[in-house]
């Protein structure tokens, strides 16, 4: 019997498939716990994005269906929960539900937010703390 | 050459016959606008199923829908206008051959006009009321044609990822008139406000009646609806390097 060797491009591809199928697993494995999550306690666990920009921590969340007024935002230095109301046409949901863990730590006092079509947006100061170096 | 790929099987379950097709396009991807935009125009002008696209390399799961089967990848019809909606991302590894076999098979069916419909990665999309609409089309003349038409602003300089840059790669090549609409959009927040405006370049293109209201009526719970594909469809879009559609091309001089 004789063996072919498979091209480099065909080695390539096959293993650019084969990661992103373990990719696609841990993914699969995270979104079900979500999923599981929510359907226990009956909470939405919003899509959301957290950004590093220079000295601020920027954090926003989709929540639509709720008001500015309904929403309960709470911070401390390592972390931002948010929690409100939600008028989901999906049996079962009835609110968001998020805690984050900050990379870096903030100044709970410097945080500000605003609600604007749906998207949350919490905006907070990074507490620095340090030396100014002069630059020779 | 490029190999045959093997893993798409495009079948029409109602013979689509005839020539001189619009194709619109609106596989899920950046704030899932052209998904959203294409359901809603294939439900405004009550286009019926007329075919699916079998996709090995997809999970071996079925879409329900009131108790009815669907498949993942569906193509619609209303007289010479076809779409093709899509419940699942294309998996990231086969972006390009199934781009390559969709090409072949709308070839095929010697196309008018290829419309792909997507959102522009806007990070300041907050602080937007109207999105802009932007199209790119695949020669200078049908740019300029479009332009003349309806006053679309052109998309200039940036990268274009995924399943809409290699249709509109092959329209290129292959002489087929394919253009982008895109409309400033959240990255991975479901946007139907961006949408809406595709919608609107759409009608104007098409010079179809489309009213936009019932789909900004129902943001709110297309959001909560879609969130589950959004999630799944930005593993994709990481897997396409969406990011870069955030980035400027190269400039030497």
């Amino acid at each position: 019997m004789s063996y072919r060797r498979k091209p480099l491009w065909r080695i390539l591809l096959d293993e650019f498939r084969r990661i992103e199928e373990e990719m696609s697993r841990i993914e699969d494995e995270f979104i079900r716990r979500i999923k599981e999550a929510e359907g226990m306690r009956g909470c939405i666990t919003p899509l959301h994005n957290l950004y590093e920009s220079g000295d601020e921590i920027i954090l926003t969340a989709d929540m639509p269906g709720s008001s500015k007024e309904e929403i309960d935002l709470r911070v401390g230095e390592n972390y931002i929960r948010i929690e409100a109301p939600c008028k989901s046409p999906i049996r079962g949901e009835r609110k968001y539900l998020l805690h984050v863990e900050l990379p870096v730590e903030i100044d709970p006092t410097s945080v500000r937010a605003r609600y604007k079509d749906g998207v949350l947006e919490v905006v907070a100061r990074k507490r620095l703390r340090g030396f100014r170096i002069r630059v020779e | 050459m490029k190999e045959t790929y093997e893993g798409v099987e495009i079948v029409e379950t109602k013979p689509i016959e005839g020539e001189g097709f619009i194709v619109i396009e609106g596989f899920p991807d950046v704030g899932l606008v052209g998904s959203i935009a294409a359901s809603f125009i294939a439900d405004r002008l009550g286009m019926k199923e007329v075919g699916y696209v079998d996709v090995e390399a997809l999970p071996p799961i079925i879409s329900v829908r009131d108790g009815k089967i669907l498949e993942l990848i569906r193509i619609y019809r209303k007289d010479n206008l076809l779409a093709i909606l899509s419940d699942v991302p294309v998996p990231a590894s086969i972006v390009k051959p199934f781009s390559r076999e969709l090409m072949n098979w709308i070839q095929s069916k010697k196309p008018k006009l290829i419309i792909s419909l997507t959102g522009i990665p806007e990070p300041n999309r907050l602080n937007i009321d109207k999105p802009k609409v932007y199209v790119l089309a695949s020669n200078a003349e049908l740019a300029q044609k479009l332009y003349e038409a309806t006053g679309i602003d052109r998309f200039k300089d940036g990268f274009i990822a995924g399943i809409k840059g290699m249709l509109l790669k092959e329209g290129v090549r292959r002489g087929i008139d394919t253009i982008l609409i895109s409309a400033q959009s959240h990255f991975n927040y479901p946007d139907p406000g961006s949408a809406a405006e595709v919608v609107k370049y759409v009608s104007k293109i098409l010079q179809i009646e489309l009213d936009v209201k019932p789909l900004l009526e129902s943001a709110e719970e297309l959001k909560l609806k879609l969130r589950d594909l959004m999630r799944r469809t930005s593993q994709m879009m990481q897997g396409v390097q969406k990011s870069r559609e955030l980035e400027r091309p190269p400039v030497y001089l």
